[in-house]
């Protein structure tokens, strides 16, 4: 049976403590940009904890919602590369290929939720901290698009390793850095083709909705509300 | 040249001119034979312990090999070796559990750091002008202990003073017994995150001066005064994990969150509620709740030590009536009875207190209230409550309190006759007032030698560098000392063979030891660090964890391989040792610096998400982390209410003055909505004058301006007292990653 | 007696001085010119270094960031494509139409259109991150077995595009060649040469005409939907997406009357200054202008029209996207550009085009140098608000140009006014025979076909035409 992965983002679990954010960074050879680039908006996060304010002092709210690739169904970034470079995977997953990537930026602007990121320059690394890059994740050059790929690295060596050991995926495995880090769980991933899995059991949660849902581009990430507690709390 | 550029380029010399002396000038690389079995392209995992805040997560290690250049033997080349590309949570380990925090994830790149120091240096100009040469570790060695065989023949050894962070564990140990067996004065622990106050009213409250620990997952209602929990303070994955339980692991259940604090931190983000009580009333709060469920008998009444702390608490706390609570602390009445039967009403409850709250000068009245909040609702030692983490049976020196304090001997100028400094792990020229004049007080002993692994403000007044391994390449072991209800002892190999020519700090006091020689031989007969930890954990085999006790060799061999030992899940929590505590204590006002007419904002220095108190300033993945609040990145920001800021003219991104009685400081105003009217508020960490390209020249310091102002029965800095005054000089243009500042959260449609 | 207003150079009688006046241009090489070609060539020269320091140090010297992706580059493709709906409009709808007073404007219209189309088209290869593969939009077989996505907006725009540039190239030169031969047979030396060649043999014989003629009549009709379709697809590009305020219907037709808009506007411009440099001012009388007047103010108001239909209904539907980015212009930091931009579009125009009085050439010089201006902003103003504010508001950015974008920009208004400067150098800007047609029909309308034919050849006997002129003897060197 084949996959189609998906995750669960528990914002009431999620404390937007950004491990997510520098977990994935590390997974994924992101590069950094340096302050003056930072400042031209080009800093590269591939999962972001956006924060919102609501209200003013002293009944201020405050709502973390991380925001990731969706790898949605519908995705618009899809057809509107001209090469190909952003396309749907076998298993759900929108593949982003940065060989055939011309750097058109037209997938980063149909995105509605600004999850794609460009490299303006070549990436750089200050001698010694190249020796931590991942070597099963390539390193975009400049004029690439890239973005969250869930892991897709840790998917594929997972699925070889069931493979050769013939047998299947077992729950948890395999697991994307941001949810393998998250100290409170709030991120859950899996297989919605498995009704059973945990992923999907949480899919069908009653706090569940999309991001951006009315868009119509199925994306396959479901935020669980949080559950306001004592709504009478003023 | 600046100073960094010209380090960097007197140690590149300084390696070649110490290598031309036997080899050829002209370098060629030399290819080592690899050390270490390596299987190209297949990772294997590793247990590590986790260094950089007090929590002591455990650490797994992802090796894979790769070519990375290397000095051997004195000598430059090339080694295929195995190399750390990814730490994750030990899913064994007690207090983390598999998970791992931002700044964890970030440890990485201490390893790989380009600004490391990659060898032994000495001081080759003027002290605190940053030239340095290197050196090799016989000369460097053999230094030291000519000075410290110098001053032990002159029977001076109490001229000898460690300046350190926290002290646990073996290391810790082989601090205390290398000073107790050379004559010395205990070690001056410098931490910055440690939480004095609140070990002091532990240990008037409950008889152990630790830090608590949570049982949040069981918790059916938190109610948190001004403790970063979720972020910072004390072990926070653990009590991350704990929080997510609470609010979704019992189907059907959900935990409340009430968070007391006047500036919205990360953590005050999560609250159902979120109370903004003013600054040095948390304590008042408690209390005012206490009254209420002592009056209206929503809680069996307690008469426990930690109740009698509180004067008046026998008579029903006459003074914590709503009216005079609302008076202090501006909270309404009628809120405060509303919180003291909703929180009664869902117990298991449990109230924590960290960070401001205990910093200001009537810090320990506000610790002593919460702990009998605590005691009033039966969450000492019970399942959802406040627990002290037991210890591990093994053979300790001394307590923790006995380690000295630096901040005391500082000020009480017990710092004069040093003659020999040794410096690890601590950076107080960067993180105390500028009142305090820490560097003028160093700078005037004759010899200060550092093991750190980079130069910082404080490291370089050294005379000697004998840079430490970095974590990943250390025999590490840790006891945490929260966040876990069992017994933990992390314990774990090198992950890696070292980049550089360092040596294990430990392995260094050991050498020093043994060509000292005499008592000090004596006291630390171990060859290495390995040795010492092996001899450590000997009595762990039987004390539970695993079953059946294997052999010894064997328990050695686990140990290693799981990073660490656990005892066995209590079935309940630990009891408390007797109480200390007998002077009943009252509300007193928190003391300001500043009158409020030239200076009416109280200004809120706050530990870094990213940064924690600047050690980590120096790692680019952390200067390039938004802020969870501000979206801040490479910069630090004045946060200030919008309403505050217009009445004084000043706008998003203005540059502004932040100014109390003992300095100023220029920083972007960020314009903030959750912070109170009255308060300023600044993330430590940045304004580092020299620490790496990354975070040297960035930012602003708020822990400069800060007045020396103590809390009285600790004597620590009481850094919520200083009150600015703020205005408005220029233009700055902050990094901020998020573009709406204000905005309403995007609209989630339901399915 | 000539319709005036069909056939504005009715009072054009000598055949032999319309060739001097209109070859004239092309035979003398003055010291004004080569010192506009230097200023010119120079600012194109700072563009081209300009994008070669791009290329070297990578397209983060521009100044688009996330979520501002396309800035100052992509507005320039859109704009300079949309300029380029000049030569279509006038050439083929007039030709068509069979309206005389097109015959003088034609040439320059059609120049516009190529040039702006050679420019336009280089912006999709200087925006992007990795210009050395810009060759994979070419479908070509390869052993990787890759095609390009056709469902790409970008795609379509690379096909249409290119249609319309050959359709255009042809539209222009095919008319161009009974003008090279005049040229061939009035020059001597390097020019008769030179000509000689372009003119491609061209005899001027009964056969030759009438394959000429139902040439162009055949590029005339296809043209249309061609140029249609090249800025619908362009417009598409935008519509395509789910941004807010792109994602809009209206789109393709606004996109395509703006085009035209834009494209008479700059048809103007380019006329007033032919007309005072080349001295052309018999040639361009003041009711082209007069007419093209009435036609830029027809096309700004069905601007406005459009413009105002796009945003009440976004203002209507109360979308909260859409109506963040809306406010952005209306009453955000973007509202100076608008209000600028409405004023150059229709503000400055209306009275100047409206009122007949003030329907003069400066009047409409003015007018369409403002919508020249006013159109850029319009692109600008559609591709960066939009971006800066998507759905997500802790995503939003601002957007703000480097010099390099700057730059490059000026170097393409620079760089068209060069190409034009030396074309009008190298060929008669103004098509010598279809305006010899324009006098013949209007002074001899009742000549037998025979006789108009015979009188169109008078371009390859230079002998009789000399005779029958009076001698003006050939041009020299």
């Amino acid at each position: 049976m084949s996959h189609r992965w998906g995750m669960v983002v528990d914002l009431d679990r999620c404390t937007g403590c950004e491990a997510c954010v520098v977990a994935c960074h590390a997974e994924n050879n992101i590069p950094t940009v340096g302050e003056e680039q930072a400042l031209k908006g080009r800093a590269i996060h591939w999962i972001r904890v956006e924060r919102y304010y609501e209200g003013e002092f002293p009944e201020v709210r405050v709502k973390f919602q991380p925001v990731l690739c969706q790898q949605c169904d519908n995705a618009p970034c899809e057809p509107v590369c001209p090469t190909y470079a952003s396309y749907h995977t076998e298993e759900g997953l929108n593949g982003q290929v940065y060989n055939r990537c011309l750097g058109t930026r037209y997938c980063a602007n149909a995105c509605p939720y600004t999850v794609r990121f460009f490299n303006f320059f070549n990436p750089a690394w200050d001698k010694p901290l190249h020796l931590q890059l991942n070597p099963e994740v390539s390193v975009r050059q400049v004029g690439i698009m890239e973005k969250c790929t869930f892991c897709v690295q840790r998917i594929k060596s997972a699925e070889v390793h069931a493979k050769m050991e013939k047998r299947d995926l077992r729950e948890g495995e395999p697991t994307p850095a941001c949810v393998q880090s998250c100290p409170p769980k709030a991120l859950v991933f899996g297989d919605l083709n498995d009704p059973e899995s945990e992923v999907s059991r949480m899919t069908r949660s009653r706090r569940g909705a999309k991001l951006l849902g009315e868009l119509g581009t199925q994306p396959k990430v479901t935020y669980l509300q949080r559950e306001d507690w004592n709504a009478k709390n003023i | 040249m600046e100073r960094r550029d010209f380090l960097k380029a007197t140690v590149l010399t300084g390696a070649t001119a110490a290598l031309s002396g036997c080899e050829k000038p002209a370098q060629k690389l030399v290819r080592f034979i690899p050390e270490e079995d390596l299987v190209p392209g297949v990772a294997t995992w590793k247990p590590s312990v986790c260094t950089l805040c007090s929590a002591g997560c455990g650490l797994m290690v992802r090796i894979l090999p790769g070519e990375a250049e290397v000095v051997r033997g004195g000598k430059l080349g090339t080694i295929q070796m195995g190399l750390a590309k990814k730490l994750e949570g030990n899913p064994n380990h007690p207090v983390n559990q598999g998970r791992l925090c931002a700044r964890g994830q970030a440890g990485l790149q201490i390893t790989y750091h380009p600004d490391r120091v990659n060898g032994p240096l000495r001081r080759s100009g003027p002290r605190g002008s940053g030239n340095f040469l290197a050196t090799t570790w016989e000369e460097a060695l053999s230094e030291v202990v000519s000075k410290l065989g110098e001053i032990r023949s002159k029977n001076r050894p109490r001229s000898l003073r460690v300046l350190s962070g926290r002290l646990r564990g073996q290391h810790g140990e082989l601090v205390r017994k290398f000073l107790k067996a050379f004559g010395a004065p205990p070690a001056m622990v410098f931490d910055p995150l440690d939480e004095p106050v609140l070990r002091q009213a532990n240990l008037l409250s409950f008889g152990q001066a630790s830090i608590p620990s949570f049982d949040l997952a069981r918790t059916n209602y938190l109610i948190c005064f001004g403790a970063d929990f979720l972020g910072t303070w004390n072990s926070p994955v653990a009590q991350s994990a704990g929080y997510g339980e609470m609010r979704q692991g019992r189907p059907g259940s959900r935990g409340g969150f009430v968070q007391v604090e006047q500036r919205m931190s990360q953590t005050g983000g999560n609250a159902d509620e979120w109370i903004a009580a003013r600054p040095g009333t948390e304590g008042v709060l408690a209390l005012g709740m206490a009254h209420v469920m002592l009056k209206e008998q929503l809680r069996p009444h307690v008469q426990d030590n930690a109740t009698r702390l509180i004067a008046g608490w026998s008579e029903g706390l006459p003074d914590y009536a709503p009216s005079p609570v609302e008076e202090k602390t501006g909270i309404p009445g009628k809120r405060i009875e509303r919180l003291a039967r909703e929180i009664t009403a869902h117990v298991p409850a449990v109230a924590m207190i960290g960070g401001l709250p205990l910093a200001h000068t009537n810090g320990l009245f506000s610790a002593l209230a919460v702990n009998a909040l605590n005691t009033l609702l039966g969450s000492v030692g019970t399942p959802g409550g406040m627990f002290f983490a037991p210890r591990p049976p093994m053979q300790e020196s001394e307590d923790l309190t006995e380690d000295g304090n630096f901040v005391r001997d500082l000020l009480g100028a017990k710092l004069d006759g040093t003659d020999v400094l040794l410096l690890h792990n601590s950076n107080p020229v960067f993180a105390t007032p500028a009142a305090w004049k820490v560097r003028n007080s160093l700078a005037q002993i004759p010899f200060i030698v550092s093991f750190g692994s980079f130069v910082d403000e404080t490291s370089e007044l050294a005379d000697l560098i004998l840079p430490d391994h970095s974590p990943l390449e250390s025999w590490l072991d840790d006891v945490p000392e929260s966040g876990t209800n069992r017994a933990v002892v992390s314990l774990a190999p090198p992950a890696m063979q070292p980049l550089h020519n360092t040596l294990a700090m430990p392995d260094a006091l050991l050498t020093i030891a043994h060509q000292l020689g005499g008592d000090l031989g004596k006291a630390l007969p171990w060859e290495s660090f390995q040795d010492m930890l092996q001899d450590s954990m000997a009595p762990l085999r039987t004390a539970g964890g695993m079953h059946p006790p294997p052999s010894p060799e064997a328990f050695w061999t686990q140990v290693q391989e799981q990073g660490g030992w656990w005892g066995d899940e209590p079935k309940q929590f630990g009891r408390l040792a007797s109480p200390h505590g007998r002077a009943a204590v009252k509300f007193t006002e928190p003391q300001f610096d500043g009158e409020e007419s030239s200076f009416p904002l109280h200004f809120q220095p706050y530990v870094s998400q990213a940064f924690l108190d600047g050690s980590l300033a120096h790692l680019p993945w952390m200067q390039e982390l938004p802020d969870s609040l501000s979206t801040i990145m490479w910069g630090t920001g004045v946060e200030i209410n919008p309403k505050t800021a217009q009445r004084l003219g000043i706008e998003q991104d203005d540059l502004v003055e932040v100014r109390s009685q003992h300095g100023s400081l220029m920083a972007p105003a960020l314009l903030s909505p959750g912070i109170a009217f009255d308060v300023v508020a600044m993330a430590m960490g940045q304004g580092h004058d020299n620490f790496s390209r990354y975070a040297s020249g960035r930012g602003a310091n708020p822990v400069t301006i800060l007045a020396p102002v103590q809390v009285a029965e600790t004597g620590s800095l009481a850094w919520a007292a200083t009150r600015v005054r703020v205005s408005k000089v220029g233009k700055a243009r902050p990094a901020l990653f998020s573009g709406g500042l204000f905005e309403r959260p995007s609209e989630l449609q339901s399915r | 007696m000539p319709r005036t207003s069909d056939e504005p150079n009715a009072h054009l009688v000598n055949h032999d001085l319309v060739n001097k006046d209109l070859l004239r241009p092309v035979a003398l090489l003055s010291t004004r010119f080569f010192l506009v070609v230097a200023l010119l060539g120079m600012v194109v020269l700072a563009g081209f270094s300009a994008w070669g320091y791009q290329l070297y140090n990578g397209i983060g010297v521009a100044g688009i960031r996330r979520p501002v992706f396309w800035g100052f580059y992509i507005t320039n493709f859109v704009f300079w494509i949309g300029i380029s709906h000049a030569g279509t409009l006038i050439s083929a709808i007039l030709r068509l139409a069979n309206a005389g007073w097109r015959r003088p404007i034609t040439r320059c219209a059609e120049v516009i259109t190529v040039f702006a189309l050679l420019i336009g088209a280089m912006f999709p290869v200087i925006h992007l991150g990795r210009p050395w593969q810009a060759f994979w939009l070419i479908p070509y077989p390869n052993e990787r077995g890759l095609w390009p996505n056709y469902r790409s907006p970008l795609m379509w725009d690379f096909f249409a595009i290119n249609t319309y540039l050959i359709g255009s190239t042809t539209f222009l030169i095919l008319p161009i060649i009974p003008d090279f031969a005049l040229a061939r047979d009035k020059f001597s030396g390097w020019r008769k040469r030179f000509y000689g060649i372009l003119s491609l043999g061209w005899r001027g014989t009964q056969r030759q005409w009438h394959r000429l003629e139902t040439a162009m009549q055949i590029m005339a009709i296809i043209i249309i939907p061609v140029a249609v379709s090249v800025h619908t697809i362009v417009s598409w590009d935008f519509a395509m997406t789910p941004v807010p305020m792109w994602h809009s219907t209206i789109f393709a037709p606004y996109f395509v009357a703006g085009a035209i808009f834009s494209g008479i506007a700059a048809l103007i411009v380019a006329m007033v200054f032919l007309r005072r440099f080349l001295h052309l001012e018999e040639y361009l009388p003041p009711v082209c202008f007069d007419n093209l007047g009435k036609l830029l103010l027809l096309m700004s108001l069905l601007w406005l029209y459009f413009v105002f239909a796009e945003r009440l209904t976004v203002w209507y539907g109360n979308e909260t996207a859409e109506v963040s980015v809306l406010w952005l212009t209306q009453r955000g930091p973007y509202r100076y550009l608008f209000w600028i931009m409405v004023a150059c579009n229709f503000g400055i125009p209306f009275p100047l085009l409206a009122i007949k009085k003030l329907r003069t050439i400066s009047g409409t010089c003015i007018a369409s140098i403002a919508v020249v201006g006013g159109m850029w902003l319009e692109r600008y103003l559609i591709i960066v608000p939009s971006l800066s504010r998507k759905f997500l508001p802790y995503a939003w950015g601002t957007y703000r140009p480097t010099w390099v974008e700057i730059t490059i920009t000026v170097a393409t208004f620079a760089g068209m006014a060069l190409l034009y400067v030396l074309f009008a150098k190298f060929v008669p800007i103004i098509s010598i025979w279809e305006l010899k047609v324009g006098m013949r029909e209007a002074s001899e309308s009742e000549l037998p076909i025979v006789a108009q034919a015979d009188l169109r050849t008078d371009n390859i006997a230079p002998e009789r035409a000399n005779n029958q002129a009076g001698g003006r003897g050939q041009f020299q060197k």
